[in-house]
């Protein structure tokens, strides 16, 4: 299936940039770009993240099915399976689903035609009550199974029992992108389960961004505080779904989904602090439905978003007042911000250098729904943004759940309702 | 808001079965893709933390959204469904299920 939408009329700029005698460049960065798009895959069930090879092959995983793999002539050789899920070359009875947690992201090593490694996270049952893992496997050179796992980080913490929270059955808040940073580094998402002591907590790996090498060991220079575990990179986190790497300056920008206010995009500096704390009797609280804090001080009624917010602040300038300023914070709405990447290329014209970022969408206490994907202009210091404009959809909105820039310079969405689609700009 | 549980009950059996025959799919349909698509998804299966709501019945469905629209908790996304509900009429809530139930099996 495909679509072309034109939004505006190229062809007549063209012609007016061809008359006064303009190079091709200067159009291109000076104009957005019209968009069409194409289904990739549809009918999948909670598609999660996509990771590609040069040649297009693209890796991907669903929730509660596996990991499986797209080939450029349009087969899926289905890979690796989870409890319950049938078809898969193979299957580790070990990774299932509840709620948000589930097989999440993956991510392929830089060198992966020496060394044919591929990372994924999921939830697994192999230590009680349930654990987050990041796994390490091998690629067969046919594309057709995967082996040698290595459970890299076994203990990032899971959500086993419901709690007194909106979204409070089990699973919450895993964050889950995994992707390599341009430093070789492999990065981790993680969520804070609901848990009140989780983000701020030295040792427990939830509510953290984690940075390490291929074998899971800390990478140099992470700068976690004295105590910490030297795998933190950053922490203070509630629930990081996108990071992605400045085009330019390298820097990791985090995307995270806040608390009936405030998404949140940040820009990491080694050891920060995001400043996320929901333990209560600390910070001006009482205590909190379960111990957790994170939704107060009404969690299941509507309120205004900003005085929320001055309540139970995603980022807590007062007790921290070092911690890292998000650059954006979705104007002061909780709206489902999920992934990020950049778009880079001349095909994106003005557009070239920006991030983008998907909404999943959720209206609560007035807030519109907004699933959507914002294009952001982001400053170079990472400390602000520029300009943040809703890209126009060629297709129809969706609980956009991952972004990624394929080889082929085109944006690829995958969303909750099963679909994923690539997004051509021309 | 709390209204006492026998007027829900007896709502609810006046909503029952009989009604669901008159009920205007055509106008569920709108009001589902509208206001219920976005969480339980066009094919009603649930996503993410939003449960299934495919195979049940017209009264299940009628049942669950007056308990949501007298500003009852059930189940941990009480709080989403509240605000949705608030509004609807018994009409809405009868369209609504009808469309529900036949369509999503």
């Amino acid at each position: 299936m495909s679509s072309k939408i034109v939004n505006w009329p190229l062809g007549a700029v063209m012609a007016s940039v061809l008359s006064v005698g303009l190079p091709a460049a200067a159009f291109a960065s000076e104009h957005t770009p019209n968009l069409s798009y194409e289904t990739v895959l549809s009918g999948l069930s909670d598609p999660w993240d996509m990771a590609f090879m040069p040649d297009g092959t693209m890796f991907f995983t669903q929730k509660c099915d596996g990991l499986s793999v797209l080939l450029p002539d349009g087969e899926v050789n289905n890979l690796l399976g989870m409890t319950g899920s049938d078809g898969y070359a193979s299957t580790a009875d070990d990774l299932f689903c509840e709620g948000q947690a589930g097989m999440m992201g993956v991510a392929l090593d830089p060198e992966f035609d020496d060394n044919r490694f591929l990372y994924v996270y999921s939830t697994s049952s192999m230590a009680a009550p349930g654990t987050n893992r990041l796994m390490r496997f091998t690629v067969s050179d046919d594309l057709t199974a995967v082996s040698d796992r290595t459970d890299l980080i076994e203990d990032v913490p899971y959500k086993p029992e419901a709690s007194d929270q909106p979204f409070g059955g089990p699973g919450a808040h895993n964050g889950g992108r995994v992707r390599f940073g341009p430093d070789g580094y492999l990065y981790l998402t993680t969520g804070d389960i609901h848990g009140a002591e989780v983000p701020q907590s030295p040792t427990l790996l939830g509510g953290k961004v984690i940075r390490i090498d291929r074998d899971g060991n800390a990478a140099e220079g992470n700068n976690a505080p004295e105590g910490f575990d030297p795998r933190i990179y950053t922490y203070g986190h509630r629930n990081v779904q996108g990071i992605a790497f400045h085009p330019e300056t390298g820097q990791p920008i985090t995307a995270e989904h806040g608390p009936w206010h405030s998404d949140e995009i940040t820009a990491l500096v080694p050891g920060g602090n995001g400043g996320w704390d929901p333990r209560p009797n600390m910070a001006g609280r009482g205590d909190c439905p379960d111990g957790y804090c994170g939704y107060e001080p009404v969690q299941m009624e509507a309120m205004d978003p900003a005085e929320r917010a001055e309540y139970m602040p995603m980022t807590d300038f007062e007790t921290y007042p070092d911690a890292m300023p998000p650059a954006w914070d979705n104007n002061g709405l909780s709206q489902g911000m999920s992934s990020a990447a950049f778009l880079t290329g001349d095909q994106w014209g003005a557009w070239n250098g920006r991030m983008v970022v998907g909404l999943m969408g959720i209206g609560f206490g007035g807030t519109p729904v907004g699933q959507r994907i914002d294009i952001i202009d982001m400053a170079e210091d990472g400390l602000s943004v520029h300009d943040v404009t809703e890209m126009p959809l060629p297709m129809g909105s969706g609980r956009f759940r991952s972004l990624v820039q394929g080889p082929d310079g085109n944006l690829y969405a995958a969303i909750d309702e099963g679909d994923i689609y690539r997004i051509i700009p021309e | 808001m709390n209204r006492a549980m026998g007027f829900v009950a007896g709502v609810a059996l006046m909503l029952g079965a009989s009604n669901v025959q008159a009920a205007d799919i055509s106008a569920g349909e709108a009001m589902y893709a509208q206001a219920c698509a976005q969480c339980h998804g066009r094919t009603g299966r649930g996503m993410a933390s939003f449960p299934s709501v495919s195979g049940q019945d017209a009264e299940y469905i009628e049942a669950r959204l007056i308990q949501y629209r007298e500003g009852e908790q059930v189940g941990p996304n009480s709080a989403l469904m509240i605000p949705v509900a608030a509004d609807l009429s018994d009409e809405n809530i009868t369209d609504l299920s009808a469309f529900i139930a036949k369509t999503f099996q």
